[in-house]
């Protein structure tokens, strides 16, 4: 079975995970434009980060067979140096037409100040002009009147919500957000966000139109196995098969399509992984290097 | 067609001209061949615009706007006399196995060179300060067709320290820039690097024309180094240490036949042949089959390099410098 991960950020993962994600039928990534844990102090900074996305990471994630796609963006954390963030948005028209390039994002809120308001809007009209689909970060304090702002925002500027993915939804968001005409994506993180055994009943009660399974691993306690791990999850708790493609990798297709920089045809050809073999317990690491397998091949050639 | 070199061009107009247009026509002749006509007719538009005022940010989205326009899976096909043509106008300069967005990217940085130089110097620059990986690749493909290379040469070399094989492939291969503007230092660091991460030689143009002692004396110390450590290096190596065989050359050709490996042995029976070092007599009548080979036409430095050229995948083993 293949998956797209719609939401992990790479530059901040080792090749084991590559290594693992590549083994387990991760066939093609979305690597959203983020914060990187320590804030930036110079444009100069983003414009290497943005090139790194389009540029090794893209190199180093075909060293493993994955396909690599980003979204550009200015984050909403740093969209509060506001004399940095105007440097940012200047940057951006330069990267945004780039081939692989499959939307803005991530944006949106985190503290929910007016800067990080001016500068949402600013993305998003920068989206409707390139045409492209919006990748939003939703708070992680006070998120459920976070997402709603958000909505209302994008409305406000214009934005269809067929184009725009929501991120890091949970129970108390998911129903305005699909009510609403959004794409809503859960990410599956461990501590922080959401577990996968919450996905299992959010399915239950709102099927697999418009949901997206992602992983958001980054720099944190996180898992880069997140979209397999929970997909073997759904299978073992009953959900169809059809309806784990749909969320793990049907749906994230379908909505970063929409940007004319992504398509199957770009990974045909490349090898499925059985998935009998993916599903079956442990074997989901087959392939990959766990520190058995690791210490086994002592011999450094 | 007459032998016109850019790189020659010192600022009188009238010389310019005459050489640029046809290039660029020509190489858009090939593209129209290839690509869809919508695509082609938003590339001449584009071109329209810019002629009639050159304007940088509508430029810049032109330029990685051709993944909006253009099919990235479509390979160049020219005709035998359009590479001829090409081949006229700038010898070693090629399309082939080109994809549609790096030749529409190379017809938009022919018309950025004829901008005023500080626009075209600090455009491309900031171009390939932003560039992706296919960007990157098209723009140190057009630098053979681009004036002011004296002012590019620094970029170029900086190019070759990348570690993605297509950048360095877009520099190093089919690309005759680099013998014409790289110092010896330059060259031989080079042609080092595309052993060291096993690029094939031959396509390196001019490779026979800049080879020098120095990287003779390289060579022969990189096979010391990996012999010590039970590894091999690149029959095409030798090819470098033609009419340089030292006493230390000729020791090491002495030990190409003792490591069991026919390229080894052929590589050292073209060294052979365009040497006439009295004291490698005896080498000769160790290689008569090779060196018959030779004289037959079936052995040369280009079969060789053919032979042991790795095939380019997308998936290929990392390039480690």
């Amino acid at each position: 079975m293949r998956f797209l991960d719609s939401h992990v950020h790479m530059v901040s993962r080792t090749t084991d995970d590559y290594q693992r994600m590549a083994a387990s039928g991760v066939t093609a990534i979305i690597e959203p434009s983020f914060w990187q844990g320590q804030p930036r102090t110079e444009p100069g900074t983003f414009k290497d980060y943005f090139n790194t996305l389009i540029g090794f990471e893209r190199f180093r994630a075909s060293q493993f067979g994955i396909k690599h796609y980003c979204t550009i963006g200015l984050n909403p954390k740093e969209a509060n140096n506001e004399k940095l963030a105007e440097a940012v948005m200047e940057l951006l028209p330069l990267y945004i037409c780039k081939e692989g390039v499959v939307g803005i994002g991530e944006i949106g809120f985190d503290d929910q100040t007016r800067a990080e308001e001016k500068f949402l809007r600013l993305q998003a009209q920068l989206a409707l002009e390139a045409n492209l689909p919006i990748q939003i970060h939703t708070p992680h304090r006070d998120k459920k009147v976070g997402t709603i702002r958000t909505m209302d925002v994008l409305e406000d500027v214009g934005v269809a919500p067929g184009k725009v993915i929501i991120d890091h939804n949970n129970e108390e968001t998911v129903k305005a957000v699909l009510d609403r005409g959004y794409w809503a994506a859960f990410t599956i993180y461990p501590h922080t966000k959401l577990g996968n055994e919450r996905l299992v009943e959010i399915l239950r009660e709102y099927g697999a139109e418009r949901i997206i399974v992602d992983s958001a691993a980054d720099w944190g306690i996180s898992d880069a196995l997140a979209v397999p791990k929970t997909a073997a999850l759904l299978k073992d708790r009953g959900i169809s098969l059809d309806r784990i493609e749909q969320v793990t990798y049907r749906n994230p297709l379908a909505a970063y399509e929409q940007s004319g920089q992504i398509s199957e045809r770009d990974w045909e050809g490349s090898e499925g992984i059985d998935p009998t073999s993916l599903f079956e317990g442990n074997t989901i690491l087959r392939g990959g290097m766990d520190v058995e397998t690791a210490m086994s091949q002592y011999l450094i050639e | 067609m007459p032998r016109l070199k850019l790189k020659t061009f010192d600022g009188s107009g009238i010389q310019f001209e005459l050489t640029i247009t046809p290039m660029r026509d020509l190489l858009l002749d090939i593209l129209t061949q290839s690509a869809s006509p919508e695509a082609v007719s938003w590339l001449r538009e584009t071109l329209r615009d810019q002629e009639r005022e050159f304007k940088k940010r509508p430029f810049y989205y032109a330029f990685s706007g051709v993944s909006r326009h253009f099919d990235k899976r479509a390979r160049i096909t020219a005709t035998e006399s359009q590479l001829a043509g090409l081949e006229a106008r700038t010898p070693g300069f090629t399309v082939r196995e080109w994809d549609q967005f790096r030749l529409a990217r190379v017809i938009l940085l022919i018309l950025l060179g004829e901008q005023k130089r500080d626009v075209f110097l600090e455009t491309i620059k900031s171009l390939l300060n932003t560039a992706d990986l296919r960007e990157q690749s098209a723009i140190y493909s057009a630098y053979s067709l681009l004036p002011h290379s004296e002012d590019l040469v620094e970029s170029a070399i900086d190019g070759l320290r990348s570690n993605i094989v297509d950048i360095f492939d877009s520099i190093a291969l089919n690309n005759p820039f680099p013998a014409a503007h790289f110092t010896d230092a330059a060259w031989n660091q080079m042609v080092l690097k595309a052993l060291f991460i096993s690029r094939p030689l031959y396509r390196i143009e001019g490779l026979d024309l800049r080879k020098n002692d120095d990287l003779a004396l390289a060579i022969s110390y990189l096979a010391h180094e990996r012999w010590a450590a039970g590894r091999r290096i690149p029959a095409e190596a030798w090819r470098n240490c033609v009419g340089f065989v030292s006493e230390e050359i000729s020791n090491d050709l002495h030990h190409l036949l003792e490591t069991g490996e026919p390229t080894d042995r052929e590589a050292a029976a073209l060294v052979l042949a365009s040497d006439g070092e009295p004291r490698l007599a005896d080498l000769r009548g160790r290689l008569e089959g090779e060196i018959d080979a030779i004289g037959s036409g079936t052995l040369s430095w280009e079969r060789l390099g053919e032979k042991l050229e790795f095939p380019v995948t997308l998936n290929g083993s990392p390039a480690k410098p």
